[in-house]
């Protein structure tokens, strides 16, 4: 098992934004986390990147505990989220974020060939190399924190709600770059709005409403489940 | 009011306030880095400088430095007193960091309680050097002022042609002195590999951390940096002015503060545009009014700063815009 969190609680302050939820990915697998606005999907992931700490439960990657870590040391281990609303860097250049994703590695040309593999994904952030991140568009945004995530060399890209904002053609498009990144030999967690396009993509997935877990099994078993159907897909 | 004392010699107090801008310009920088990344305002840093200018006084007096030594031995010594003010400065702005700020971040304080407690570090080490060093050693520590050995002896280098204006060794020394730290420092914070760090934190601490960023380096990083700073800002001060005091950090932190808003505080270049600003519109001040007009224009400026353009002359941000 690459990742295994078990019975997390996150608080914030008083309030209990995660009730004590069980999560795994196996290694290759794409696993996705549905749920509607609120359900705790973003408090889910800030938990497992280290953003913020768990008031009880565990998070177990890659064999080793790393429930007292900070999301710095996390990183280091191949645990990498791109995080929620982009959170690109909007002062800096493609290029200089695209290096703030190889900022903890010394290996330089494996850098090089994930820069290569980068811009092979995404021709379009080769275009736009010198361009300031914060005047480019919302779809590139999105491919440029995707692409900074792979300069980290995950084990497991966590990517929370990669389709936000954008046009159906891109959600359709990230999507497929995603399988595509799955095919190439990473683990992917994906946590999704988009139901429909999520459950299609993945191996497995979970429903989260109001911090629990309610439900889980693999896409197609989801995709097929009237509650799920009715709840998320908008189809009675 | 007496402009024509301004207009006659014009070139002289620019050059006077430029001299007096770079000072103010160096130990801004520890402000801007500190609220760029922390957003906090470090109010010991006035005490940072302190620090400094004491630590040249000591080095001086170990060594017996005074004025007419040879070449080598001033240069010798001043090299040194450098190297243990930028030392002293950026240890005690670590200090701070780890003995006051540091537990309080852990536990989550609200930010009125880093000023306070930034306040109360300030008036700690203030009485130190004016109060509890004079009890165990005498003076010179205590609560008067104390002449700092005027080490390099002032001399005309040249004269600018056409102006009829002479230029000082020390005057020249401070403005290149200033000039080189900060392009340094800029350079380093643009362009290496830890300075994207801190760019990075300026802009979004919880990314910055999912890049692998370790911001408690990033912040010690900076008070370090900003401490240093506030070293080479003290050896230059008592090379122009020859003293120090207990309490000397107090009016050139305010100053410096100032310069940083004026300039767009969390902005390098802005702490160099907003020092030497100050600096010139303080020196013209003295000259239209008198010097005790000094201090009050220079804090006319901050209002007005504040009132009609809060983000400074640069804008804000170490690492430009938040999105």
């Amino acid at each position: 098992m690459l990742l295994e969190m078990k019975d997390a609680v996150l608080s914030y302050g008083k309030i209990e934004a995660l009730h004590g939820i069980s999560v795994h990915v196996e290694e290759g697998e794409v696993v996705s986390l549905i749920g509607a606005n609120g359900a705790g999907k973003t408090s889910t992931m800030r938990a497992l990147s280290g953003v913020r700490g768990l008031s009880a439960g565990s998070v177990v990657f890659d064999g080793q505990d790393v429930t007292k870590m900070r999301a710095d040391q996390r990183l280091r281990k191949g645990l990498v989220l791109c995080p929620e609303g982009r959170g690109i860097f909007p002062g800096m250049t493609v290029t200089e974020n695209l290096n703030m994703g190889a900022y903890t590695r010394k290996d330089k040309s494996a850098i090089d060939e994930d820069y290569d593999r980068v811009f092979d994904l995404f021709p379009r952030l080769l275009e736009r190399k010198k361009q300031i991140a914060g005047t480019m568009s919302g779809g590139e945004q999105q491919m440029l924190a995707i692409g900074r995530a792979l300069m980290s060399r995950p084990k497991l890209l966590m990517l929370d709600e990669p389709s936000m904002g954008l046009a159906p053609m891109l959600i359709q498009q990230i999507f497929d770059i995603i399988t595509e990144i799955s095919q190439q030999g990473t683990t992917i967690l994906v946590v999704e709005q988009n139901a429909k396009q999520a459950l299609s993509r993945s191996d497995r997935a979970y429903v989260l409403e109001t911090g629990n877990i309610v439900k889980t099994g693999t896409g197609p078993e989801l995709l097929d489940d009237p509650s799920v159907r009715e709840a998320y897909l908008g189809v009675a | 009011m007496d402009f024509d004392a301004l207009i006659s010699g014009l070139d002289r107090h620019t050059l006077d306030g430029i001299t007096r801008g770079s000072i103010y310009a160096l130990v801004a920088l520890g402000y801007t880095m500190v609220y760029g990344v922390m957003k906090l305002i470090n109010f010991a840093h006035s005490e940072v400088f302190m620090v400094g200018t004491w630590t040249v006084l000591g080095v001086y007096t170990v060594l017996g430095a005074t004025s007419g030594m040879g070449v080598g031995a001033v240069i010798g010594a001043t090299v040194l007193a450098l190297l243990a003010a930028m030392l002293a400065s950026a240890g005690t702005a670590l200090a701070v960091e780890r003995i006051a700020y540091r537990p309080l971040r852990k536990k989550g304080a609200p930010p009125l309680i880093f000023l306070i407690t930034g306040i109360g570090c300030s008036l700690v080490l203030v009485e130190t050097f004016g109060q509890v060093l004079k009890a165990f050693f005498g003076p010179p520590f205590g609560r008067v002022t104390v002449n700092v050995p005027s080490v390099i002896e002032t001399k005309v280098v040249f004269t600018i042609p056409g102006l009829d204006l002479p230029v000082t060794n020390t005057r020249l020394l401070i403005i290149i002195g200033a000039i080189v730290m900060m392009v340094a420092l800029d350079t380093f914070v643009n362009k290496s590999r830890l300075g994207r760090g801190v760019r990075a934190v300026a802009q979004d601490p919880d990314t910055a951390s999912l890049m692998g960023v370790n911001q408690e380096r990033v912040i010690m990083l900076v008070f370090v940096l900003g401490g240093a700073m506030a070293g080479v800002a003290a050896l230059l001060f008592t090379v122009q002015y020859d003293i120090t005091k207990f309490d000397i950090g107090f009016i050139i932190g305010i100053k410096a503060f100032t310069a940083a808003v004026l300039g767009g505080i969390g902005n390098l270049r802005g702490a160099l545009v907003g020092g030497l600003l100050l600096g010139v519109v303080e020196v013209y001040a003295s000259q239209i009014w008198d010097s005790s007009w000094t201090d009050v224009t220079a804090f006319i400026v901050l209002v007005l700063v504040l009132m009609f353009r809060p983000t400074g002359l640069l804008g804000e941000s170490l690492g430009k815009a938040r999105a």
